[in-house]
């Protein structure tokens, strides 16, 4: 045997001690260490060489390299360990309760809301989506607006779904798997529908829909309070609801009522995202808060939730979401394209800790 | 003093049927409601049994039999109960709140 596997005692490097230093690693977000919430897969010790896959509970984390670099550093000033190779995987938890609907197969469904319209509220459900997507998870995006959808225009898919039987085939772009009631009816038709009509197309577009295996649903909204979100928080156990709003404090107000009623439906709020936060000039670059700034935040923190963050009004979100090429795919390193996919991964981390933390209550 | 509110009071910890005509919900803060369901369907919140316009109600007492049963308990999201009833009614979504202001124990009577 080699001197180098040996420790001090002469006794040879072993798992428990590996585990015991990689003990000292927390996750942040979880505030629990990477060893006790079983993280740690398929280790070996080899020679020298310790060799771990870490698996995280999103491929979106945001402190993923952190959480690596501790690991490598602290293992590597074990006696003996000459290598650490660690391997990043990941495995997105499930929502309880999910698993006994009929998506089963989707591990969590976020609503992203707003209380008014025109805040954007799709463009940010699509950037989250591929960010995520892009980040690795399986992502679904039912665009829920049945009266103004848009979702085929930012992903520049506009063909109905093929059917299967009676189920739909979901389309999919941008690394996504969609459905819009946009690819249901023909462009130009307006739908004038009373309520009991979109709680039904809703359903539809949720149960009567392949959508196989899938770590995120996200469900774009349409603005306000209505039989959509009724509909959406009685159907399935969301996982929480994303609330977008403008710095402006009539739309804050608006949000805050959407706000109310996921509380009264117990959808847990994972967080406020504020757009059109600045606007950044194209010609000089300089930022103007014209719409006023920081209400976004100030909400949050009064309401004890999180604040994902301020996306600026930016012309090259519009131009990448009207050509269907979202700017978080098509421009990730852009200051906006940048903002989005940390964003994501802020709401990533969230539902990874709202999975950990919703209780499981079935009927006895 | 006023009736616990709040999402501890609120929120149910354990739901079971624990026989066919009664429904036992133990709350986070560690209170127990015994509901039973021929009460429970004559407060059915549902517009076909409380109109909604005047708030009155449709079904009364005499038009329940005492033995109803539940027949089918589901969870509503993340926040109610809905009952399928002997009778065949269905409709009615009872949010955890209200469930927990129903409570007919002495102790939650009183104030």
């Amino acid at each position: 045997m080699a001197f180098w596997n040996k420790d001090d005692k002469g006794v040879a490097l072993g798992e428990e001690q590996v585990l015991n230093v990689l003990k000292k690693v927390q996750d942040p977000d979880l505030h629990k260490d990477i060893v006790s919430l079983g993280f740690i897969r398929n280790l070996k010790i080899d020679n020298g060489t310790v060799a771990f896959d870490l698996n995280l509970t999103t491929p979106a984390c945001p402190v993923k390299d952190q959480m690596r670099d501790e690991a490598v550093a602290l293992v590597k000033a074990l006696p003996g360990v000459q290598n650490v190779e660690i391997k990043m995987t990941s495995e997105v938890r499930q929502t309880p309760q999910l698993d006994k609907s009929a998506l089963k197969g989707v591990r969590n469904i976020v609503a992203v809301g707003s209380g008014k319209g025109g805040v954007g509220k799709s463009t940010m459900a699509v950037n989250i989506a591929a960010s995520l997507g892009a980040a690795g998870a399986r992502v679904g995006l039912l665009d829920g607006d049945i009266y103004g959808p848009t979702t085929p225009i930012m992903l520049g898919l506009d063909l109905p779904p093929k059917s299967v039987g009676n189920r739909m085939i979901p389309q999919e772009a941008a690394g996504l798997k969609f459905i819009s009631m946009g690819l249901l009816v023909k462009s130009e038709q307006p739908l004038i529908w009373r309520g009991p009509m979109a709680h039904k197309a809703l359903q539809q577009c949720l149960f009567d829909v392949d959508w196989g295996e899938l770590d995120y649903l996200v469900v774009d909204l349409p603005p306000g309070t209505g039989d959509v979100h009724l509909t959406l928080a009685q159907a399935v156990p969301l996982t929480g609801a994303v609330i977008v709003s403008t710095p402006q404090d009539v739309g804050l107000r608006i949000s805050m009522k959407t706000l109310r009623m996921f509380q009264q439906t117990r959808v847990p709020i994972l967080g406020i995202i504020e757009n059109m936060s600045y606007y950044i000039c194209p010609h000089c670059n300089s930022q103007d808060h014209i719409f006023g700034h920081g209400g976004g935040r100030r909400a949050a923190e009064q309401l004890g939730i999180p604040f994902f963050g301020e996306v600026p009004l930016d012309l090259a979100i519009r131009t990448q979401s009207d050509i269907g090429s979202p700017i978080v795919l098509a421009q990730p390193n852009s200051p906006s394209g940048r903002t989005l996919r940390e964003i994501a991964e802020r709401v990533a981390a969230q539902i990874s800790i709202r999975s950990y933390e919703t209780p499981v209550l079935e009927v006895e | 003093m006023s009736r616990p509110t709040g999402t501890q009071a609120t929120t149910p910890t354990k739901i079971k049927k624990i026989s066919p005509g009664e429904l036992m919900v133990q709350w986070a803060d560690g209170h127990e409601t015994h509901h039973l369901a021929p009460v429970l369907r004559g407060m059915c919140p549902c517009a076909s049994c409380k109109d909604e316009m005047t708030g009155m109600r449709m079904i009364l007492p005499i038009h329940i039999p005492d033995d109803l049963e539940f027949r089918k308990i589901e969870i509503v999201g993340q926040y109610a109960l809905q009952f399928e009833w002997s009778d065949g009614h269905h409709t009615g979504i009872y949010s955890f709140e209200y469930l927990r202001e129903l409570c007919p124990c002495p102790e939650c009577k009183l104030v």
